[in-house]
């Protein structure tokens, strides 16, 4: 009996990669807003497997990540 | 117990209508609807002490970033912006 | 947490994650963000890591707020 938050971290995981990759407002913005739908899609798939320091390092690091996009897209020209 | 199926269904309801809404300012009310049922449902699905705490934090968080979009939403719409 | 109350927040949380890839607005991918963590927070409480529900609730307001920064340098 497979778990149903393996099945839907799995769905969402998928969803998330596919929208990363075939962005549509071909923008960075839009491509950073849809880089966060995955890491929510793996944070499910680790629910699974019952690590409680391995997601609270995960969580911390996806949001360190997204404000080093966010500060290098400001300094890489304001306009994006 | 019939308490969580009502607010499971008050959650459903509200995310059906704001993705039903086509205007952007009409859809935060019901994400306010949204996060507020979800904060009622996190305090009944576990018996615990610490589980009142992380309610009160996932009401907090959804309410601040609900304002923050609001918030930037208005200040763009009005023309401007203020830092910008 | 019942199959009911499965069913429902998963179908919150996949409603969030399509509505998050197809529309084409900001502030629209930005709200059905905020849906896809409404829907996945029940889960992570379910199975009793209330600490990590803790650090998720208050963490992803924060990056919200870092991502309204540069859509709000963009659009002006």
């Amino acid at each position: 009996m497979i778990e149903p938050t393996l099945i839907l971290g799995l769905l969402i995981l998928v969803i998330g990669v596919l929208s990363v990759a075939f962005v549509r407002p071909k923008t960075y913005i839009a491509r950073l807003i849809n880089l966060e739908i995955p890491a929510w899609g793996l944070l499910l798939i680790m629910l699974t497997y019952g690590e409680a320091l391995a997601l609270l390092t995960f969580i911390a690091v996806t949001a360190i990540g997204t404000f080093v996009i966010v500060r290098l897209m400001e300094w890489r020209d304001a306009s994006c | 117990m019939i308490a969580p199926y009502v607010v499971a269904a008050v959650a459903v309801f509200a995310v059906a209508r704001a993705l039903i809404e086509r205007n952007t300012g009409r859809k935060l009310p019901y994400i306010n609807v949204m996060s507020f049922a979800v904060a009622g449902a996190l305090v009944m699905l576990l018996d615990h002490p610490l589980s009142l705490i992380a309610a009160a934090a996932y009401f907090v968080g959804s309410t601040l970033e609900s304002n923050a979009i609001a918030s930037t939403y208005a200040g763009e719409k009005d023309g401007g912006g203020g830092r910008g | 947490m019942n199959l009911i109350l499965q069913a429902a927040f998963g179908l919150i949380a996949l409603a969030g994650a399509v509505s998050a890839a197809l529309i084409r607005d900001s502030y629209g991918k930005l709200i059905s963000l905020g849906i896809l963590v409404g829907g996945v927070m029940p889960f992570i409480v379910d199975r009793g890591y209330l600490d990590v529900a803790i650090a998720v609730s208050l963490i992803a307001p924060i990056a919200t707020i870092f991502v309204l920064m540069v859509v709000r340098r963009a659009e002006v």
